[in-house]
């Protein structure tokens, strides 16, 4: 009896830790989906301000979920955090130590190099840009020749001043053949550029250094990002990364990663991989030194990092949205919580190249008929919102102009069905020409949206009388389908550039994963890359959305949120989804 | 024995060539690479092939794999895609870390183990045996990172004896004594953890052991002889009892290097197993394969140990 009684326990207690385990593995799974969308990407941006265009049907809640909430006590700040008065300490998933701009790929390596290096332009809150090292930028009447004139003063954090061939190094180790980062620099489609990268010449053509503040580059093709990729390159110091460069051969270049130096707020003072990395004001900083001396990005993890900013041992950490963490974050009274669009959007994908989906009709219906307002308050609650055309609602190419919302309505879905030649069957499925209207859907596992978004979808398309059949997959696996083109829907994210310039949905552009074709909407991106006003592209890209709503060429699910907390003892920060905050470190300061 | 352990140590050649050719073959038959895992919004197909043979990844899978052999046998695993450094020097960053709390792990726990093993042995059936028993089980089926969370919460948020995470206290610019004991304060939560899961299992092999032993004629004959009763079970039986525990010892050895993914993420420890993860996750195969085969080399190996040290052990298998 006792026995049994023992052995009752411990199968209790192991049923229990499976319990916890399910809990416990959704928590993990959120951040490894969110990294992925949150991968460096290399800046780019039009150069004219923008006015935000905020004509959105509001969901409800969302003024009170999104935006700023200050600190409201600022008295219950821990000690820790009150004792340190001239620095603070950040808290950032490990970066992978490769500190230096040409290479680096996650977001955390990204937040640290954008303060250690600078570059002729800089990103402005709407996600425009502005003049940086650069105080003069000339462009030639036929947009092909750029003239920087650097600003006097400004300095590497040796003290040496920053020249023009400083530039034209850097662009050497971007066209060099061995480059292996995350830019694309043979499409910036610089004079000489191939050459150089092939070795069959030694110098770029198209880079002129006429003294040593002031270089011309010249480009055998503009667009609108051509003032962005040729100006928002971080400038290397020749002197100190030089030493060693061959042509073909970035090795010893990629060897100072950790040793990074350059013209930055900030400079490196010393990196323990996976712990921690200690900057320090750079004295020769051309923008003023910076107001806070020391700066520690140290290492969390979504199990760590909201103990640690309730302990005051980090001043500002990037915690995952969900009404749990935002309600205790606020209930902790020293931290100002900021919530953030992100820059990106989740969808549906159907094959636009099989029979069933080629069909505009039924691609409508089944946006209609599909509840995505319940499936998004399911995963994100007010932290996340439904959205109709592929952009960012804070980008100046947004529209909601003549954009169908899609509410969900059954009866419309059954109706465009009916019209498509969809029949309900004896069975209660629909057919067509014999086949049964039945959809193989892909996800990846462990995905909060994933969870929400099978049930509800299963139970609507029944509904409308469609089979349903759901597999989980590793994401490269379902990569791997689509490449095939052998998929009927799968479910995954898109991150977005500042610049709404894309391939997602122009015929067979790289990023195409839905072999969606129209001819008008090629014909608007290729316009819209092409003009450089920016009242004449949100036209262009507002009548390309019109066209993709009204084709629905997949289904748009959402926009979700990041969430920053900060300490209230700091202030001075400008903090935008375009600009980040490490772009205004070097002027926050400790209030006290 | 030097002529044994020649052999042995040429006998791992064909394993390890096995080795290789299973591992590679995996990840090859794994989708996605590289490139489709980074997910860049703005990665043109011309690019992306120029990543593919910058990193020869457009060449057939049997040239990828010689090359990669070749390379390894000069002792070059290659460049990690991520880390964009030496594998070798990545690994070499990041493995000590590990090595340090498992070996700490490792001391602690056969310890307790040994101890707990032969009293539960000695009182078999006795209340401390059974509660031991439950315990045990106990403590074998928790989930690791639900107890690390658990103690994070406990021992480090409500009672603030330890700190919540990492390796060092941020911004500590300390070194000898001082920087041992701000490490030694932030391995005392994942030490006890892993150690608290490790000791479960060990205990039962140390009880079985001794159970084993205590039945023995000589014990019986060591306590007619009058001998005290501590003399008998560590003098007599101890000894004997662990014997089998030696084979395990050797397989402990890659796990002193191979860190711990879920616990290292949980107390955001900077080892290698997140490391490793991260380079399946995001198929960085130069880091992946090669980890993957110091973990095999050091597994052979730890083979190899345990059948010597059983031979030093017990003359009764001792080679000639």
């Amino acid at each position: 009896m006792k026995k049994r009684l023992s052995l009752m326990l411990v199968t209790l207690m192991a049923f229990g830790s499976i319990l916890a385990a399910c809990g416990g593995g959704e928590e993990t799974a959120k951040t490894d989906t969110t990294t992925p969308t949150e991968t460096a990407t290399t800046d780019n941006k039009t150069d004219e301000t923008a006015a935000t265009d905020e004509a959105e049907p509001a969901a409800e809640g969302e003024s009170d979920a999104i935006g700023l909430t200050e600190a409201t006590d600022m008295n219950s700040n821990p000690e820790a955090a009150k004792a340190r008065t001239d620095s603070m300490i950040i808290g950032t998933t490990a970066p992978q130590g490769v500190f230096n701009p040409l290479f680096h790929q996650t977001a955390y390596d990204v937040a640290i190099d954008d303060t250690i290096f600078a570059g002729f332009i800089k990103v402005k809150g709407d996600g425009t840009y502005e003049n940086d090292m650069a105080d003069d930028i000339k462009i030639s009447e036929d947009n092909k020749t750029y003239t920087f004139h650097i600003r006097d003063g400004a300095k590497f954090s040796d003290g040496t001043p920053v020249k023009a061939s400083d530039y034209l190094f850097t662009m050497k180790l971007y066209m060099d053949a061995s480059y292996d980062g995350q830019s694309d620099p043979l499409s910036w489609n610089i004079v000489g550029a191939n050459e150089y990268n092939k070795g069959t010449a030694k110098e770029i053509s198209g880079i002129k250094v006429v003294d040593d503040q002031t270089v011309s580059v010249t480009v055998s093709d503009y667009d609108a990002m051509t003032q962005v990729n040729l100006g928002g390159i971080a400038i290397l110091p020749e002197a100190y990364y030089g030493k060693g460069y061959k042509q073909g051969d970035l090795t010893t270049v990629k060897a100072l990663n950790t040793k990074p130096m350059g013209a930055g707020a900030y400079k490196m003072k010393n990196y323990s991989a996976g712990q921690e990395v200690d900057l320090v004001a750079n004295e020769n900083y051309y923008g003023g030194v910076a107001k806070v001396p020391n700066i520690i990005f140290k290492t969390t993890t979504d199990t760590t990092n909201m103990a640690m900013l309730q302990s005051g041992e980090t001043d500002l950490d990037n915690i995952t949205v969900n009404e749990d963490n935002v309600e205790e974050l606020k209930s902790m009274g020293f931290l100002d919580v900021d919530v953030l669009k992100n820059n990106g959007y989740g969808y549906v994908a159907m094959n636009n190249k099989k029979p069933m989906f080629a069909d505009v009709k039924v691609r409508q219906a089944l946006t209609y008929g599909l509840n995505r307002a319940e499936v998004v308050d399911a995963a994100y609650g007010p932290y996340a919102e439904v959205i109709n055309i592929p952009q960012s609602d804070v980008s100046w190419a947004y529209t909601a102009d003549k954009i169908n919302p899609y509410d969900y309505n059954p009866e419309e879905a059954k109706k465009l069905l009916d019209e498509a030649g969809w029949k309900v069957g004896a069975d209660g499925i629909r057919e067509k020409d014999g086949k049964k209207f039945e959809i193989n859907f892909s996800a990846t596992a462990e995905n909060p949206v994933v969870d929400a978004l099978i049930p509800i979808m299963t139970e609507n398309y029944q509904e409308l009388g469609i089979k349903l059949v759901t597999e989980t997959l590793d994401f490269n696996a379902i990569m791997e389908k689509k490449d095939r083109g052998d998929y009927d829907m799968f479910f995954a994210a898109w991150g977005l550039t500042p610049d709404p310039d894309s391939t997602v949905y122009i015929t067979d552009g790289a990023q195409n994963n839905s072999g969606y074709s129209n001819k008008e909407v090629d014909a608007l991106y290729a316009k819209g890359k092409k003009e450089l006003d920016l009242n004449k592209r949100k036209e262009i890209y507002a009548e390309a959305y019109q066209k993709i709503n009204a084709d629905a060429p997949e289904i748009l699910m959402y926009q979700r949120t990041n969430m920053l907390a900060i300490n209230g003892r700091l202030d001075g920060w400008d903090i935008t989804p375009y600009k980040e905050y490490q772009h205004s470190l070097s002027q926050v300061e400790v209030a006290q | 024995m030097s002529q044994y352990i020649i052999r042995r140590l040429l006998q791992m050649i064909p394993t390890l060539i096995g080795i290789s050719i299973i591992v590679f073959a995996i990840s090859q038959m794994v989708p996605g690479d590289y490139i489709t895992a980074s997910q860049n919004p703005n990665m043109t197909a011309e690019r992306a092939d120029q990543l593919r043979a910058i990193y020869g990844l457009d060449k057939p899978p049997v040239q990828q794999y010689f090359v990669w052999v070749k390379n390894m046998l000069t002792g070059n695993l290659g460049d990690s895609f991520q880390h964009k450094m030496p594998v070798t020097k990545v690994i070499n960053t990041y493995v000590w870390n590990s090595f340090a709390i498992a070996i700490v792990t490792l001391i602690l726990s056969w310890t307790i183990a040994a101890f707990v093993g032969v009293f539960s042995a000695q009182f078999q059936y006795s209340f401390f045996d059974k509660v031991v028993t439950l315990l045990v089980f106990l403590l074998m089926s928790l989930p690791s990172f639900f107890i690390g969370l658990l103690a994070i919460k406990y021992f480090a948020l409500d009672l603030t004896w330890f700190p919540t995470g990492g390796m060092t206290s941020a911004g500590l610019n300390a070194s000898g004594f001082a920087y041992i004991k701000d490490v030694a304060s932030h391995m005392v939560l994942p030490v006890t953890v892993m150690t608290v899961l490790n000791v479960g299992g060990l205990t039962r092999y140390f009880r079985t052991g001794m159970l084993e032993v205590i039945r023995q004629d000589y014990i019986r004959t060591a306590r007619a002889k009058g001998l005290k009763e501590r003399t008998v079970i560590f003098k007599h039986a101890f000894r004997n009892a662990l014997l089998p525990a030696i084979t395990l010892l050797g397989f402990e050895l890659p796990g002193l290097f191979g860190g711990a993914m879920i616990l290292e993420r949980v107390f955001a420890w900077p080892g290698i197993g997140q490391i490793y993860l991260a380079s399946l996750n995001m198929r960085d195969y130069p880091l992946m394969l090669g980890f993957t085969m110091f973990l095999a080399v050091l597994t052979l190996l730890g083979n190899l140990l345990s059948d010597i040290l059983y031979g030093v052990a017990d003359p009764r298998i001792r080679l000639k």
